[in-house]
């Protein structure tokens, strides 16, 4: 495989958080177009790679590296992954009381265009830009006048998580077990969200322990992490198999 | 003790109408006790030293003697006694309602009075000079049955200004004070709010901000005495130190015998923006009677980390990030004000203060 042709490449990736080792030489790409799934036990570091990838603080990584798009992801910071395309979705999105949605959307969007040397959005268009967002993820308007995902239920929350998406427009997206907590009907809209994002310059990993997200997302590769490696790699079956299954039969073994 | 002297002389330097012998009596008991020192619990961690040598200025005073000391009076309530002009007195009468502001500020040291008759409602906002070299000022007010009082103390003082203000209040049967403060400048400025809940049914709110920024130095200390059944008091206090400066916030509350089914609750948060500032906040509670409800709590912190990274990864730039944590921090208390036009006015002045763009915030 060309590196050129990848969008994320991660290779024997090894982190740390506080003297723990979690990511033990995990590998992965991802070309532009293609959706894979991470699926894998409690505790096996899938979150721990999300926040690897999207530059949060506290995590050493000891070996290996990321590329996105050819460029050094991990020499980045935060807000220099996300201008550059990057989107973490929250396992457990952050509240933020006395900073409205709207306020919150618009400073990010605008952070980003203007790290891109694009123009700013100004108040109405931008205003128009995402009331027609909040509709696409059926979210009441008046949310946006609401602190950040202060006092959202669980569902609300995610959702939340993929109108940002929506509103900022990524080409990389991980998402963490934003599937987990939502009902029957905002699944679908949510999987729905994932869908519009998905095209040929678009790729997503979608953390998940549930099938039922796949029936509606469908992924090109399924992974299976467990205790910081990927331990097995397969199509859309394997999600089934494992559904069947469990992961008992694919512990690694403990080698040498 | 250092001299006192310059009190004296500067007594006998105000026009001869003011000396009255009220005055002259609060001038003997300056010169006896002379203001508080930081061996004071109460002034622990506020130094006056700055001011026991500036010569009090009589600023617009006139004939009128300002209030009665009482027994318990400090050095600060008898050199505001000795020194301060008439200030506002105001008697809203029974049953009337003043909506329009009332401002009470001016030169010097100075001396307020507020009475709400029987059912009367005013708004009052309490100034101070913006550069007074060394003001106090010192409020009491009556509310009788009935009567509600909503409030407003906005300081944002110079870097070099030096301000003391006293705000005593008597509340009646069934009143409400509704009290909304905010501390931004100032090189020190001491505030004391008493608040005595005498009678059935009194209810006090206090939110309070302050932002102590540069070398400057900001203590608010407040007293809630619950002393007759059904009181009501809330307290939500935030405070920012940034800089080199320094906040103090000492809030005491106490439910005296008989002061049953008190429902009392004092939030208190801090944010330390920097490793060179300090806040010292301490809540006091005691309580003497057995059927009262009192939550309270404080806490210190820097800016919420995972708050913080929420914002980066969605592509804020980490300073972007970190003013808009504080000033969202800065703004919980004053987001609750009920009165429309002072909620305006907090948030505005606050917003401009922290260096941000609110339009939009809420
Ligand atoms: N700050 C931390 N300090 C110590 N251990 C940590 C810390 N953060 C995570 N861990 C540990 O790292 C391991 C991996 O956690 P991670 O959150 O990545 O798991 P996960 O695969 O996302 O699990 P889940 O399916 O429950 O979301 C866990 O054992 C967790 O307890
Ligand atoms: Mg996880």
């Amino acid at each position: 495989m060309n590196e050129q042709t990848h969008m994320l490449d991660i290779d024997n990736l090894h982190a740390k958080v506080e003297d723990k080792d979690i990511l033990k030489g995990l590998s992965l790409s991802l070309r532009p177009g293609e959706v894979h799934a991470i699926m894998g036990p409690n505790g096996s570091g899938k979150s721990t790679l999300a926040h690897v990838l999207a530059g949060r603080e506290g995590y050493t990584v000891t070996q290996g590296g990321v590329k996105f798009r050819g460029q050094d992801l991990l020499a980045m910071e935060p807000e220099e992954r996300a201008a550059a395309g990057v989107f973490l979705g929250f396992q457990y999105p952050v509240e933020i009381p006395g900073v409205t949605n709207l306020y919150f959307l618009k400073a990010a969007l605008n952070a980003q265009r203007k790290s891109r040397g694009e123009k700013e959005l100004d108040a109405a268009d931008f205003l128009a830009y995402v009331k027609q967002r909040v509709k696409q993820m059926q979210m009441d308007p008046k949310m946006l006048h609401r602190g950040v995902n202060e006092g959202f239920s669980g569902g609300e929350k995610k959702r939340n998580e993929i109108l940002q998406m929506l509103v900022l427009q990524p080409s990389m997206m991980i998402l963490d077990e934003t599937d987990s907590g939502l009902d029957i009907d905002a699944l679908k809209v949510v999987a729905d969200g994932i869908n519009a994002m998905r095209g040929p310059t678009t790729a997503t990993l979608l953390v998940t322990h549930y099938q039922r997200l796949l029936d509606h997302v469908q992924p090109d590769r399924v992974h299976v992490l467990a205790d910081g490696r990927i331990v097995k790699s397969g199509g859309p079956e394997l999600a089934r198999e494992l559904e069947e299954k469990g992961y008992a039969w694919l512990q690694p073994q403990k080698a040498a | 003790m250092s001299s006192l002297e310059h009190y004296a002389r500067a007594f006998e330097r105000l026009p001869a109408s003011a000396r009255t012998d009220a005055r002259r009596g609060a001038l003997s008991r300056l010169l006896e006790l002379g203001l508080p020192t930081t061996a004071h619990e109460d002034w622990k961690y506020t130094d006056l030293s700055s001011v026991h040598e500036l010569a009090p200025d009589g600023g617009d005073i006139d004939g009128e003697a300002p209030a009665r000391l009482d027994a318990d009076a400090d050095g600060v309530d008898a050199l505001n006694a000795a020194f301060a002009g008439g200030g506002l007195q105001l008697d809203v009468p029974a049953g009337s309602h003043r909506a329009e502001i009332i401002v009470a500020g001016g030169n010097g040291h100075r001396r307020h009075h507020v009475r709400l008759g029987r059912g009367a409602q005013a708004r009052l906002r309490l100034d101070v000079q913006p550069h007074a070299a060394f003001q106090t000022v010192v409020l009491d007010i009556e509310l009788d049955a009935g009567a509600q009082l909503t409030m407003l103390r906005l300081q944002d003082a110079g870097a070099d200004a030096r301000h003391l203000t006293r705000v005593r209040a008597r509340l009646g049967r069934d009143t409400t004070l509704d009290l909304s403060t905010v501390d931004l400048g100032g090189r020190l400025s001491r505030h004391d709010l008493v608040v005595d809940l005498a009678e059935p049914g009194a209810q006090v709110h206090l939110r309070g901000l302050f932002v102590a920024s540069g070398d400057g130095h900001i203590d608010n200390h407040t007293r809630f005495d619950h002393r007759a059944p059904h009181g009501t008091s809330r307290e939500t206090v935030r405070g920012l130190a940034r800089d080199a400066a320094r906040g103090v916030f000492n809030g005491k509350i106490v439910v005296h015998p008989g002061a049953q089914k008190t429902d009392s609750e004092q939030r208190v948060a801090n944010l330390i923006l920097s490793p060179k500032a300090e806040i010292n906040a301490k809540p006091e509670l005691e309580i003497y009677a057995d059927d009262v409800k009192c939550a309270h709590g404080a806490t210190f912190g820097q800016l919420d980390l995972t708050a913080l990274f929420y914002l980066r990864s969605r592509g804020l730039p980490e300073a972007d990030a970190r003013a808009l944590l504080t000033l969202a921090f800065a703004m919980e208390p004053l987001r609750a004000i009920p009165d429309a036009d002072f909620r305006r006015e907090a948030i505005g002045r606050v917003s401009a203060h922290l260096g941000a763009s609110i339009e939009e915030m809420s």
